[in-house]
């Protein structure tokens, strides 16, 4: 599975492909941070259910770990940019017809799906870094000019930012695989991005304002709170625990369709 | 001994037949050419044997191992399937590298390629910028990197140049001489005539004809190509030759004679007695072209094969 791994990110290492996705989690995170600080400032509040974003109170962004909130915050507007970029790098292999040569190449197709799993996963852990980088240099300008107050966010610094990149970094690798799946059964990224999206900014927040549906199990909350750590209604531990059942059978319908279905592309 | 052998081989698209209980034999070593209408069953063929797709009856092996376990000799065969595929962000040296790593070879094998292949001091160029030539080279250069034992390849000289062209054969034959075997499935029947020992012919999935290539080209026979000095006499000279009972066709222009040189006198005379003098008689040999028609039946597969799905045969 190594030589499908180090395979797998030879192939990623595509200049306009990595600026596009550093790129737009740079610039999530600037947007979502600058929004959040001055909405929060403001004392605004979001209507329950508001799709894509969860912006914290004002006492929750003065704690210490206040400085990452933003993170947790645009996890959802990640997890899209993150699936998109799965969804486009799993669909490119069949629009450009390279599936032939790699399933010629390799038979074990099983191989090649957690390679492309794995590689996938190194770059997301590049790109959540961009993302953790990018808040901490956003946030800090715009908390002093909305009177927002700083003083906890230097106590146990270390600790706070490592658990926010871990827990966005797992929450995003969730939506990875979510985009991969669809890549592989749609076998085109289009169709792939227009499904996640969809459900993100559509499906989900209908489910969630239909109040007598209970919701905390839809993929967005359930990544949402890995992201933040937990939330008032979903436990961290909760949350993990479905991601990983998502994320299991996503990854068994993704290997049962690849490994059955015939390479005509 | 087969390097490819296939017994009853079938394979069903839905209502279609792609082929239809193929049985054939590749000989190890050597230059093999598959050749078929549109829709004939080659490119089918040439995934089951790769194990892209899976055959729906019968059996195939490669190498001694079935189709069911490609994984057996799949480090033993390299392949150019359709047009070549890459990433075109990436350059050429890239692009090979993933494949070597997934193949797990040495690096070394992407210069041997590249140096193969006429594509050293263009390697490091994103694949966008190569003309479907340069592509071309590339795939054969992704086929050659695991220095396999089989090579299958589908159109190698597609966007070729004259001169690639002619490299591109003298690459083949010698990885023919040199102990491979390479399968080389083309529309271009004068490549195949040129570099093949071998040739496989399938019409509708079905096998119309293996063997040497010096068996098939024991097949032709000589014609003569007439034309009369004033063109608007042709019809005229071949209803007349027609009644005098040669067999003559028209063809690019020309009336053509299935006679051979020691027949040539007589059909001039013939022409002069219907009054017609002409300006062109030329004693030709078939080629594998017109062999070919004659196998095939001079139908466009996919044509035909429109007109039979409704009867539920052949793609």
């Amino acid at each position: 599975m190594i030589a499908a791994i180090r395979s797998e990110l030879t192939r990623l290492r595509q200049p306009r492909l990595l600026l596009t996705w550093f790129g737009l989690m740079a610039l999530f995170a600037i947007l979502v941070n600058t929004i959040m600080i001055t909405f929060v400032a403001g004392g605004g509040t979001l209507p329950p259910g508001a799709p894509g974003v969860a912006f914290p109170t004002r006492a929750e962004l003065e704690r210490s770990s206040g400085i990452m909130a933003g993170l947790a915050a645009a996890s959802n507007m990640f997890g899209v940019v993150t699936l998109s970029m799965w969804a486009v790098v799993t669909a490119g292999d069949y629009s450009s017809g390279l599936i032939r040569l790699l399933v010629a190449a390799e038979p074990r197709r099983w191989r090649l799906i957690a390679g492309k799993v794995v590689a996938l996963a190194i770059v997301t852990a590049g790109a959540t870094t961009v993302a953790a980088v990018v808040n901490l240099f956003a946030v800090m300008p715009a908390s002093g000019a909305a009177g927002i107050s700083t003083a906890a966010w230097g106590t146990d610094l270390l600790w706070v930012v490592a658990s926010a990149w871990t827990n966005l970094f797992l929450a995003l690798c969730v939506w990875g695989v979510l985009g991969l799946v669809i890549a592989v059964v749609a076998r085109s990224a289009a169709v792939a991005i227009s499904i996640g999206v969809g459900y993100v900014l559509v499906v989900e927040s209908v489910v969630k304002m239909a109040k007598d549906v209970p919701s905390d199990w839809l993929l967005g909350t359930t990544l949402g709170a890995v992201a933040s750590g937990g939330t008032a209604s979903v436990a961290y531990g909760t949350a993990l625990a479905l991601a990983l059942g998502y994320v299991t059978l996503g990854l068994v319908v993704a290997v049962t369709v690849f490994v059955r279905r015939d390479v005509t592309d | 001994m087969s390097v490819v052998a296939t017994k009853d081989l079938t394979r069903r698209f839905g209502r279609i037949t792609a082929l239809d209980r193929l049985t054939v034999e590749l000989p190890a070593a050597g230059v093999v050419g598959l050749v078929g209408p549109n829709g004939s069953g080659k490119s089918t063929l040439i995934r089951i044997l790769l194990g892209l797709i899976r055959p729906t009856g019968g059996s195939a092996t490669v190498l001694g191992s079935s189709v069911h376990a490609p994984r057996d000799y799949a480090a033993r065969v390299g392949a150019l399937i359709e047009s070549p595929a890459f990433i075109p962000a990436l350059s050429a040296r890239s692009n090979l590298v993933s494949l070597a790593r997934l193949r797990r070879l040495p690096l070394a094998r992407v210069d041997a390629v590249l140096e193969q292949t006429g594509l050293t001091g263009r390697d490091r160029e994103p694949v966008r910028r190569f003309s479907l030539g340069m592509k071309q080279r590339l795939g054969i250069a992704a086929a050659l990197l695991s220095d396999p034992e089989l090579l299958i390849l589908d159109e190698p000289t597609n966007g070729l140049d004259p001169a690639g062209i002619v490299e591109i054969r003298e690459l083949l034959r010698d990885l023919g001489r040199n102990g491979r075997t390479v399968i080389v499935s083309s529309h271009q029947l004068s490549e195949i005539e040129a570099v093949c020992d071998h040739l496989v012919v399938i019409r509708f999935g079905e096998l119309v004809f293996s063997g040497p290539m010096v068996e098939v080209m024991k097949r032709t026979r000589e014609h003569i190509d007439i034309a009369p000095e004033h063109p608007a006499d042709t019809a005229r000279l071949e209803t007349a030759l027609a009644a005098g009972d040669w067999s003559v066709a028209a063809v690019d222009g020309v009336l053509r004679v299935a006679a051979g040189a020691d027949r040539a006198a007589d059909l001039n005379r013939a022409a002069t007695a219907a009054g017609i003098t002409l300006r062109q008689l030329v004693v030709a040999q078939d080629n594998l072209e017109e062999i070919f028609l004659e196998m095939t039946g001079r139908v466009d597969g996919e044509l035909a094969s429109g007109r039979a799905a409704s009867s539920g045969k052949v793609a």
